[in-house]
């Protein structure tokens, strides 16, 4: 077939332009869908609406901070949150059930928080879409939820954690956690040397958000999530 | 926040737990029907069970109900070279969870 065109004939089989936006999903249209026929059928408004996804973004990972900080300084309080992660989490002032009093949709107050030990390591993933201990941890990171996190780290665990900057001596148990039901998981990592004399809000401070996920190790200093940044091998010339 | 209603909390009750922690099941390689949460590489697929963790519905009813069968659920744990063929590290594991309709026992 052509693809020569003469002025005045149909454009139908031109070729489109690329598109400048990513594609919305299925499930985002009936997200919008679902939304919209709640909100005409007065189930709640917009402006709560707005309100909740305010809130539901605001929770950052410095309540899973507080928490592996107590349970590094108070093994009474560790033995609660291995005991009962949900209820250890009221001792730090976060409430699974808040805000609906059964939770936020898609957290089942269900909630595991796996400890590393010498030999064993862990780290989380949700290869369905994107399980997170959201109350802990606030909205996961945006690699999280991408296919190519969550199909490799199945498959390749240390190659993927190496990328993040992270190598786990062969003699290491790595154990992922796939978190696709009703559970959600968090890593307490082990209590790094030189942090004797520390306070709670000093330890807080290392335990980032990567910690917690499994993807990186509290040190001394190490108070940011920064990823290794590969240069280009080629870059482009000025 | 507006109240909104929660889910009944009010079940029927579910089986016995058939399993029990160490208990070796095998991971069903059922057709998926509409719905399943069940991923395909575990199918087929021994592990050992590593915690009885609750008792809810069944994510094949609850996708388009919230009334349905309520099942044990469990958390089990895999040896990665029992998934993956090609795996390297002899000592690395992988856990995930599931209800019990997907498991059978091993021996």
């Amino acid at each position: 077939m052509s693809h020569s065109h003469k002025p005045g004939e149909s454009g139908a089989d031109l070729p489109h332009a690329a598109p400048t936006v990513e594609e919305i999903t299925d499930f985002e249209v009936l997200e919008i869908a679902v939304r919209e026929l709640a909100i005409e059928h007065g189930l709640f408004t917009a402006e709560d609406h707005r309100r909740f996804t305010e809130w539901t973004e605001s929770i950052g990972p410095a309540a899973g901070s507080r928490l592996v900080a107590k349970a590094w300084t108070d093994p009474a309080f560790k033995a609660r949150v291995l005991d009962d992660a949900v209820k250890a989490c009221k001792e730090i002032g976060i409430d699974w059930a808040e805000p609906t009093g059964f939770g936020t949709p898609s957290d089942y107050m269900n909630l595991r928080v796996l400890e590393d030990t010498p030999t064993l390591h862990h780290v989380i993933v949700c290869t369905l879409c994107s399980c997170y201990p959201r109350p802990l941890l606030g909205m996961s990171p945006e690699w999280y939820r991408t296919t190519n996190y969550r199909r490799r780290l199945v498959r390749w665990p240390r190659q993927v954690l190496a990328e993040f900057g992270l190598i786990i001596p062969p003699e290491v148990e790595v154990r992922v956690e796939d978190s696709n039901q009703k559970c959600r998981f968090m890593v307490m990592p082990m209590r790094p040397e030189g942090t004797d004399s520390w306070t709670e809000e000093q330890l807080a401070e290392i335990v980032t958000r990567d910690c917690m996920i499994g993807v990186a190790l509290p040190r001394p200093g190490r108070t940011a999530d920064v990823h290794p940044v590969h240069k280009a091998r080629h870059p482009v010339q000025e | 926040m507006p109240k909104s209603k929660p889910p009944e909390k009010v079940r029927p009750p579910a089986d016995a737990a058939r399993f029990k922690v160490g208990d070796r099941v095998r991971v069903k390689d059922m057709p998926n029907l509409f719905y399943s949460r069940t991923q395909m590489y575990i199918r087929g697929v021994v592990g050992t069970i590593a915690e009885c963790t609750y008792k809810d519905i069944i994510p094949e009813d609850e996708a388009f109900n919230r009334d349905g069968r309520i099942e044990q659920y469990y958390i089990v744990r895999f040896r990665q070279k029992d998934l993956w063929p090609e795996y390297q590290f002899e000592n690395d594991t992988l856990q995930t969870e599931s209800p019990e309709r997907w498991l059978e026992p091993a021996d």
